[in-house]
């Protein structure tokens, strides 16, 4: 991991903050993210299962005939969503921190917020890539066809929102005594206007309702996301300074 | 620890004055025809609602001083507004049930305003649990800053969030038809309780969140001198 | 609208509410109160052992005891002054 490090270091040692060194940090960053996930896969097949445990929880939770199914799956993919994102925001930080990469990239002369935008890449990666094997899943388990664009876009930018915050503050989670357990707890109440947001838009899109009504919850996840990127952006550098 | 200055001790007798003057001016106030007596307790869940509210908005600007002077002073300002703020909006959460039993028949509804209420109150239980996690002073206050802007900006936009559907939480001022599910419009002398219970719950606001200061304080020497004797 | 409904009898909400409103507020005072109080008493502790004191090595103590240190026994008068001025 150390030597990701020293590679994203010797890509912008010899340069001052231009723009080519910072977006070349953000790819280095996510580049890093991307090739140690999938050379082990434990983020990733940690999330899937995660996920596809949840619909079966739901499943013997919830009365799911056809009927109630419509009025309920926005609701059961955008909680298992979010449950399954806390555990790869989880990971995410934690193996940074532990295997000492976090440092390794401090010391990199690159802006602290190149290092915020290429872990909310990464992270968003991984949430994207465990929601597209889960909507064909869902999609077969309860024969409902999940494969709308409105919904791709709900779920692009509600994930968008979830993890801008999500990773501040599981940068911040991870250096506490209680780690893992505190990231939902700190997370969930700040993400619920996501939440309400997305899954009012979805659900419109899967009933059919008019265009009209889902702009408005999209208007509100697309206000959300460039708000809380924007504050995440700006504090990241407190959160992760020594 | 050093005495109270005398005008603190002014204003715990003040604020203790203001909450029985408020008390005496509520429960003698008309009592509205449709509920009754309840109705008397919205004074307090108004007083306690408003002066909880404007402390998280403080809690949410000192997070921006300290993370821009860091300066620990902030930080303290930041915790004691939150705590006050914590109890008195609870104390309006639990008003709130207790109105809405009688008015509605119902102990809770998701309303638009006590849903965020809700939610709000869960965010800074979060930030004493964050900062409960962190033992370096100037982390935990890095920290806490930075949750309690998070935070901060998140409830309104939850609340105006939630507003997509449809509220019964009444709506009081300006309202001119008594009828309206739970609202009712107020008299003069309604007015006047209402203005001072506002008013009372400033003050005491003011006096406790000082007294908390002084609190915060006081730990930090206990524990710089901790530090210091402990080497 | 039945004006001859009658106004129906919530007092006991309303006492409920009134109490716990108080109730709640005095628990707080009384927190802030025991927390200060219990600081004051870490402080003495803690001021007394930072004293130059032959007595105290007598007598035992709960807190963990540090070895004299030529440094270390600073009066306690200079910490008052500084902090008074800190007053709020």
């Amino acid at each position: 991991m150390v030597n990701k490090a020293t590679e994203i270091r010797s890509v912008t040692s010899d340069r001052t903050l231009s723009q080519g060194s910072f977006l070349k940090a953000v790819g280095a960053v996510v580049w890093k993210d991307l090739r140690a996930e999938f050379r082990s896969r434990e983020l990733f097949s940690a999330m899937l299962v995660f996920s596809l445990l949840i619909i079966l929880i739901f499943n013997f939770a919830l009365e799911l005939d056809v009927k109630t199914r419509q009025s309920v799956t926005a609701g059961v993919l955008w909680s298992t969503f979010a449950f399954a994102g806390t555990l790869g925001l989880n990971r995410s930080m934690a193996i940074e921190k532990d295997r000492g990469c976090l440092d390794g990239l401090l010391l990199a002369p690159v802006d602290r917020s190149a290092i915020y935008f290429g872990k909310v890449i990464s992270n968003l990666v991984f949430m994207l890539i465990v929601e597209a094997i889960v909507l064909p899943v869902y999609s077969v388990l309860y024969t409902v066809n999940l494969f709308q664009p409105g919904l791709l876009i709900v779920i692009l930018l509600g994930s968008i929102g979830y993890v801008s915050v999500g990773t501040l503050l599981a940068a911040m989670s991870v250096q506490t005594r209680t780690r893992d357990i505190l990231l939902p707890i700190l997370l969930f109440p700040v993400v619920i206007p996501v939440l309400l947001a997305a899954v009012k838009a979805s659900s419109g899109f899967l009933t059919g309702a008019e265009l009209a009504d889902i702009m408005l919850p999209i208007n509100l996840l697309i206000a959300y996301d460039i708000i809380f990127t924007a504050v995440a952006l700006m504090v990241f550098d407190s959160v992760v300074e020594e | 620890m050093q005495a109270k200055p005398l005008t603190l001790r002014v204003l715990d007798i003040v604020a203790i004055l203001a909450l029985g003057i408020a008390t005496y001016m509520a429960l003698n106030a008309p009592t509205e025809r449709v509920m009754g007596e309840v109705q008397k307790v919205f004074y307090f869940h108004i007083g306690t609602a408003w002066t909880a509210l404007i402390g998280f908005i403080l809690a949410a600007v000192f997070s921006v001083v300290y993370l821009v002077t860091k300066d620990l002073k902030w930080d303290r300002l930041q915790l004691a507004s939150i705590e006050v703020s914590l109890v008195f909006f609870l104390i309006t959460i639990v008003l709130g049930s207790i109105w809405a039993r009688p008015a509605w028949n119902t102990w809770w509804t998701w309303d638009p305003r006590l849903t965020t209420a809700a939610v709000t109150e869960l965010i800074y239980i979060a930030y004493f649990m964050l900062r409960q996690g962190i033992d370096d002073p100037d982390r935990r206050a890095r920290f806490g800053a930075v949750y309690a802007l998070i935070g901060g900006l998140s409830a309104p936009i939850t609340f105006f969030a939630i507003r997509l559907f449809r509220t019964i939480h009444p709506v009081v001022i300006g309202g001119t038809n008594p009828d309206a599910d739970g609202g009712f419009s107020m008299t003069a002398d309604m007015r006047t309780a209402f203005f001072f219970a506002l008013f009372a719950f400033t003050i005491i606001f003011i006096d406790l969140f000082w007294n908390r200061i002084r609190l915060g304080d006081l730990q930090d020497k206990v524990e710089q001198l901790k530090l210091r004797v402990t080497n | 609208m039945f004006f001859q409904e009658p106004t129906p009898d919530t007092s006991g909400y309303m006492i409920a509410g009134y109490a716990i409103t108080f109730l709640v507020m005095a628990l707080y005072v009384a927190s802030i109160y025991l927390r200060s109080r219990n600081l004051n008493k870490d402080m003495s502790i803690l001021r007394e052992m930072d004293e130059p004191a032959p007595v105290q090595a007598k007598a035992p103590s709960p807190v963990k005891k540090m070895p004299a240190k030529p440094g270390s026994n600073k009066p306690a008068k200079p910490v008052t002054k500084r902090s008074r001025k800190k007053q709020p």
